[in-house]
């Protein structure tokens, strides 16, 4: 009876064990850094460019890096997945009734832009539209705007980064942000859309995005804004949004 | 010493010119370099989708010969059909008289409403060989000049390549409102990639802007910043043609979200504007909006080409019986389109009327079976007819025949290829022909039609 004993626990004490060694190791919760300007989370871990030579048994095998394809463009059912992934994870509905808000008409619905994206209609016989035109390009910054700015209205209120969506960091009460506060937000953005760092984006990017956001706030500082809850801070961080859901990158792979 | 000199100088000299010729050759280069024939011309296409039955309309039948069942008061309303007149079929049914307007030789069906009244203007081809009863390969060999391969277009639609050769600089070169448009080779600037739309009113919401947390200021500095970014993707791209649509396109939008265009694209401001197409037609009322945007849209001249499609003629069944119908009123609204460009200034030419200058071509997949069915229908047939109103095409003149006991094309000529029938990629080929473009730039068949151009 006791050696029954031992085995049943010698048993449930290996399954216990190569239970543990099963589970995956928790990933630990992204801990916002800090910069003068506050906190900033940025949950994707650091890449360093790496060459495919540096990849072991790699060193000589020779490498075809021309390109073979042209740059194609997003299918629009995998760019509307990503408005809906980046902009807080909801379903089609949700996100329209989140868009369109309490007014102001930044939205009408996902149907009223659905051909100008070029869905295709086998009902009609339209098909996919596998090229932009300047109508699609006009439907992406119309459906855009109506992101970004919902998506300032709540990001930018008070709140922990961890809980934000889009911008993922805090701003500087009562001042620009810094070059250098700037360049690690940016970096966030830049994860977030384009899915790799700024570090490893063309040079000129970084101070482009950061003069559209000085243009921006000096605008706002002559032209109020016709919603009085968007000050200056917000409306250029809003246009800095405008153009990383606008940009090329975004729309092609 | 000379020598080498004479030899550097020579290298580089050659250096150069192969320098030039590769920039050149690049698609945007290469369209900036050739001037845009016919630069003062509009063009309209129009796909009759679902395939017409040309024995009520272009290629007339009222005798019940070989295997032609011709439409009777057996099988079609004709109390709504302006031009029906009754002829003896048989004991019990009547069939309708041929129209043959004076001094032209046209051979009109009943279902062709006021096109009958500009019969001098327009110019008809039948016995088309489509050598197709699909729809999707009938809907782009006719406006491509070649059938599907693999499911996809092979070539450039007309309106394609003559937003090409005559639109890059409009503000919409090719508008496309469910046309078979197709933008395929390696001659088109991208510019004239056609702007593709389910209908007219839907372009509206996408070009409104609400203007209440950023200004008109704030998109355009963004999409002045995207153009540079486009512009440094595309000096680093291996197959720049997609970044270069991007920066055409980016340069393109702050001119096209302009409030004064919206009306444009709203149907009330069309109907007021243009309040006589017939909008509350039972069949083709979006087909008199699509007319009534390429008037306004002509008259503004912001756009080169304006195609659409006119659809509801796909009557295997019971529904046959409102096939002339439709096509009456199909053909109302190109009589009315012509009537309008009559009344319309030409933009930028003084003294001259719109439709002195615009080109109507339509076509259609292919024509229905000269049988009635079991269901009281037509089916789908491999033969077809179109419609050119154009001031460089002969005006009150038929061109080719089908059989008189089948329906099927006949030789209509001598071709490059030989005795055969007329086919779509002539009909395109004599199109682009007309405004001094070499049709081979983009049709790989069609013979151009002397017999169908003014001398």
């Amino acid at each position: 009876m006791a050696r029954r004993a031992a085995a049943l626990a010698l048993v449930t004490a290996l399954g216990c064990t190569q239970g543990a060694a099963d589970e995956p190791t928790p990933t630990p919760t992204p801990t916002p850094s800090q910069d003068a300007g506050g906190a900033v989370t940025a949950d994707v871990p650091v890449l360093r460019p790496r060459t495919v030579q540096e990849i072991p048994g790699h060193e000589s095998i020779a490498q075809d890096t021309a390109p073979k394809e042209a740059p194609r463009l997003v299918p629009v059912e995998a760019l509307m997945r990503s408005y809906m992934t980046l902009f807080g994870g909801l379903s089609p509905l949700q996100l329209q009734t989140r868009l369109r808000g309490s007014g102001g008409n930044l939205f009408d619905t996902w149907n009223d832009y659905l051909s100008a994206l070029g869905v295709p209609d086998y009902a009609a016989d339209i098909p996919r539209n596998e090229q932009t035109n300047a109508l699609m390009l006009a439907a992406f910054e119309r459906i855009g705007v109506a992101l970004c700015d919902r998506a300032v209205e709540s990001d930018l209120a008070a709140m922990p980064p961890t809980q934000k969506v889009v911008f993922r960091f805090d701003l500087p009460a009562n001042r620009a942000v810094t070059d250098a506060e700037f360049a690690t937000r940016f970096d966030v953005l830049h994860r977030l859309f384009f899915g790799y760092p700024a570090s490893l984006a063309p040079p000129e990017r970084l101070p482009r995005f950061r003069q559209l956001l000085r243009d921006a706030a000096a605008r706002r500082a002559t032209q109020p804004a016709n919603a009085p809850g968007f000050n200056a801070t917000r409306a250029s961080w809003a246009v800095v949004c405008y153009a990383f859901v606008r940009h090329p990158e975004f729309h092609l792979y | 010493m000379s020598d080498i000199r004479n030899e550097r100088r020579t290298f580089l000299k050659v250096l150069g010119a192969a320098t030039a010729a590769g920039v050149s050759s690049q698609p945007l280069f290469s369209a900036l370099a050739d001037p845009p024939v016919a630069p003062d011309e509009f063009f309209v296409f129009i796909h009759a989708s679902g395939g017409w039955d040309v024995t009520v309309g272009l290629d007339p039948r009222n005798e019940a010969r070989g295997i032609i069942d011709p439409a009777s008061t057996q099988w079609v309303d004709t109390a709504v059909l302006r031009n029906w007149r009754d002829a003896t079929l048989d004991a019990d049914y009547e069939t309708f008289e041929i129209l043959q307007p004076r001094g032209t030789n046209l051979r009109f069906g009943p279902a062709v409403g006021n096109l009958l009244n500009i019969a001098d203007r327009v110019t008809v081809i039948n016995g088309l060989a489509m050598n197709t009863v699909s729809h999707p390969d009938g809907t782009f060999f006719v406006s491509t000049g070649r059938h599907l391969a693999g499911g996809r277009p092979a070539g450039a639609s007309i309106d394609t390549v003559m937003a090409n050769e005559s639109g890059r600089a409009q503000l919409f070169p090719s508008v496309s409102v469910s046309y078979p448009s197709a933008y395929v080779g390696n001659e088109l600037d991208p510019r004239s990639a056609p702007l593709k739309m389910a209908s007219i009113d839907s372009v509206s919401r996408v070009l409104t802007r609400a203007n209440v947390n950023t200004q008109a200021a704030d998109r355009n500095a963004v999409t002045m910043m995207l153009t540079q970014e486009a512009r440094d993707l595309l000096a680093r791209s291996y197959h720049p043609e997609v970044i270069e649509q991007f920066v055409l396109q980016y340069e393109s939008l702050p001119r096209m979200v302009r409030e004064d265009f919206l009306g444009l694209f709203q149907t009330a401001g069309l109907q007021t504007a243009q309040p006589n197409f017939n909008y509350r037609a039972r069949f083709q009322s979006r087909g008199a909006v699509n007319a009534a945007f390429a008037v306004e849209a002509m008259k503004r001249n912001v756009v080169r080409c304006v195609s659409f499609s006119m659809g509801s003629l796909d009557t295997h069944g019971a529904n046959y019986r409102t096939q002339p119908l439709v096509q009456q009123e199909l053909f109302d609204v190109v009589a009315q389109l012509v009537a309008s460009l009559d009344a319309a200034p030409h933009p930028t030419l003084r003294n001259e009327r719109l439709s002195a200058h615009t080109h109507i071509l339509v076509v259609s997949d292919f024509c229905r079976t000269p049988q009635i069915n079991m269901t009281g229908g037509r089916d789908h047939y491999p033969n077809g007819s179109a419609l050119v109103i154009s001031p460089k095409f002969r005006g009150g003149f038929s061109f080719g025949s089908s059989d008189p006991d089948q329906l099927l094309p006949r030789v209509a000529g001598r071709f490059a290829d030989g005795m055969r029938a007329v086919a779509p990629p002539d009909v395109l080929a004599t199109f682009v022909n007309a405004f001094g473009v070499n049709p081979r730039k983009y049709l790989r068949d069609g013979d151009v039609v002397r017999e169908l151009l003014r001398a």
